[in-house]
């Protein structure tokens, strides 16, 4: 394109650097920002008010703030579950299914130890916590284990295989809690039992123990990903799975622990939002938005360029957006789902930018080329 | 019974024009695994049309031009700017369960109209997929466009050199694809199911997508596995007609999603790919750039 005596060519990119990388990352948040505004110009709302009213209510008033945390809490253990696979070259699009499995294996426990028949049941919450929170983590495990099991084994198409999985989870959380399920409230509500308060989950600071996990788990995959012999492996596997065969790689071990290990970080995220998060404390009838919430995990992943460190901030601020977002759609009478359309104008820009992480706009003066020639 | 077959059969057909679109697509060598979102955009808008204008013909129009768009959109993102296409699809699947559970939710409830009349006991959209199927079929295989479309999607720099246009060949494909896709979301929220709820697909773009790979990109394979899985879904949904009592009716709503499940990992060992695997379109998500 010719501009003056300037022409605009676009050129390959190479490499990236970090720098270069955030500063894409930024561009496209500001970018979602900006087209996001529309939504609520079409609803006859100014953007400006919009946006002061969703980032004060989720930063900084005293109701919004722990929702806002606590759903932070919640995009980083799916956004690790993302990250791992990704860092592969696979997509893990399973997070929701990891996520309802860790959540049934986490009431589980509490079925086993007959939680399920009175509220006031006192449990010992040095047991039965720990235990809860390993077998949310061996219920995503399981589940993610078994798409990169055949990931692994037969290079089955994991984009489908996943998603199947969480549909199949989906349908298995509403048998466990509505109609007669095991984990069925007596009061017949279409929710599962709650949780005696003995096991509730200790808070640090107002936020659930969780949160501290959910950042040391960051800085563990930094490390793993940096300085650990399996981290260097699955970075030549997500380059080329055939190059890293034949530099010795298993190239079974590689999708299949990448899956393992995600999904047991998804289910983290099961037991965060249905057992630690104070007000909540049960598999809710409508635990499928939360699930859907989950998707937020592939956008923050796909941004922090899966950059375990980077996702954080990322988290916080889509954490902080979708609990404002929601907040002023219910103050200011919009139609439900403005927290999804978010997800929606949040992935056209992503898909968009992508265009500028693989070339970059050069400027080239025509007067020199002709100085050339 | 009988109504249970014709529900089927119009199940069966949402299967069908979806993963006609997207064989259509693959052939060309262009993956889109963002089916379902294609179908949410043409059913919410095809929905929200109809509704409001009181016209089937606009609703199904609007619907297939949205999805002809969102086609074009995928196939320029792979074929001019050489993106990755699973981000694309992902990108188009993510934007449509967003946007429309936004755009759609104050239409949440019935579509209001008189149901599409039937033709011969069956919905007019069974012989609309039929036909399809067979000129999908007779177009691939029988005329040189045909030949066409397989070759860019087998080796697209050999079809180059043999003075095939690429880049437009795919991005025609492409847009087709996005056509048929719409147009099944709308046979769903127009016809088969007429209510507006929040997310209603739950996974009827995903099965689709899987069908294309049980069809080894055969048109006539499709439609025979897209019948199995319609009236596989219709038995999921209403299990007392044949097995009255048996399981709960949850379980058996993952009925589908298993055997799509175990259909793929079958489909992906050795033993099958080596004996069938050749039907793969070779070229099949990758980005293609001209020397």
């Amino acid at each position: 394109m010719k501009i003056g005596k300037n022409e605009f060519k676009l050129e390959k990119r190479t490499s990236l650097s970090g720098w270069q990388a955030t500063s894409i990352a930024v561009l496209a948040v500001l970018m979602t920002l900006f087209l996001f505004g529309f939504i609520f110009l079409q609803a006859g709302i100014s953007p400006g008010m919009a946006y002061r009213e969703i980032f004060s209510y989720a930063f900084a008033n005293k109701h919004g703030l722990p929702l806002t945390l606590n759903r932070f809490i919640f995009l980083l253990f799916t956004t690790y579950a993302f990250i791992l696979p990704a860092r592969a070259g696979l997509w893990n699009i399973g997070m929701t299914g990891q996520m309802y499995a860790g959540a049934l294996s986490a009431f589980a426990v509490l079925y086993a130890f007959g939680a399920q028949q009175s509220k006031s049941l006192e449990l010992s919450a040095g047991l039965v916590i720990p235990l809860m929170v390993l077998a949310s983590m061996l219920g995503g495990l399981v589940i993610g284990a078994i798409a990169g099991y055949f990931k692994g084994k037969f290079d089955t198409n994991e984009i489908v295989l996943t998603m199947m999985l969480n549909f199949i989870l989906f349908w298995l959380v509403s048998f466990m809690i509505k109609e007669g399920g095991l984990f069925m409230n007596p009061g017949g509500r279409g929710e599962s039992f709650e949780l005696p308060p003995s096991v509730y989950a200790p808070l640090i600071g107002g936020v659930p123990f969780t949160g501290l996990v959910a950042v040391l788990i960051g800085f563990a995959l930094e490390f793993l990903f940096d300085r650990t012999q399996l981290g260097y492996q699955i970075k030549a596997f997500g380059k080329s799975p055939r190059a890293a065969r034949y530099a010795g790689i298993d190239t079974f071990k590689i999708p299949f622990m990448v899956f393992l290990l995600g999904g047991a970080i998804a289910g983290l995220a099961g037991y965060h939002y249905f057992a630690a998060v104070p007000g909540v404390y049960k598999i809710a009838r409508n635990y499928g938005q939360f699930g859907d919430l989950a998707f937020y995990g592939i956008i923050c992943g796909l941004i922090s360029q899966s950059n375990p460190l980077a996702s954080m901030p990322v988290a916080l601020l889509f954490g902080g957006l979708s609990i404002g977002g929601r907040f002023v759609q219910g103050k200011l009478h919009m139609a439900f789902g403005v927290d999804y359309a978010l997800l929606g104008v949040l992935m056209i820009t992503l898909v968009a930018f992508q265009f500028f992480y693989r070339y970059r706009i050069v400027r080239v003066s025509l007067d020199e080329e002709d100085g050339h020639a | 019974m009988l109504e249970f077959i014709t529900r089927s059969l119009d199940a069966s057909m949402i299967f069908t024009l979806a993963a006609l679109g997207e064989l259509i697509g693959q052939r060309s060598g262009i993956l889109n695994v963002g089916v379902e979102g294609v179908m949410l955009f043409g059913a919410t808008l095809g929905f929200i049309v109809a509704q409001t204008t009181g016209s089937y013909v606009l609703g199904f129009l609007t619907a297939v031009l949205i999805g002809g768009i969102i086609g074009l959109l995928h196939a320029a993102f792979s074929v001019v700017l050489g993106g990755d296409q699973v981000v694309s699809g992902m990108g188009i699947w993510i934007v449509g369960f967003g946007l429309t559970t936004y755009i759609g939710s104050p239409y949440t409830g019935p579509l209001g109209m008189e149901r599409i009349p039937a033709v011969l006991g069956v919905s007019p959209f069974f012989f609309v997929g039929v036909l399809l199927v067979l000129i999908t079929w007779f177009v691939l295989q029988k005329t040189s466009l045909g030949l066409a479309i397989r070759s860019v999607g087998e080796n697209p720099a050999v079809a180059e050199v043999s003075g095939i246009k690429v880049a437009r060949l795919r991005i025609l494909c492409e847009t087709v694809a996005g056509m048929l896709m719409g147009l099944a979301g709308a046979v769903y929220a127009l016809n088969y199911n007429p209510v507006w709820n929040y997310n209603f697909l739950m996974g009827w773009g995903f099965i689709a997508l899987a069908l294309v790979f049980f069809s080894m990109w055969n048109p006539w394979f499709l439609l025979g596995g897209a019948l199995l899985f319609g009236t596989m879904w219709q038995l999921s949904l209403n299990p007392e007609m044949v097995l009255p009592g048996v399981l709960s009716r949850y379980i058996w709503r993952t009925v589908p999603f298993i055997v799509t499940s175990i259909a793929l990992v079958l489909m992906s060992t050795p033993w099958f790919r080596t004996r069938w695997g050749a039907a793969r379109p070779q070229a099949l998500g990758l980005p293609y750039e001209k020397d």
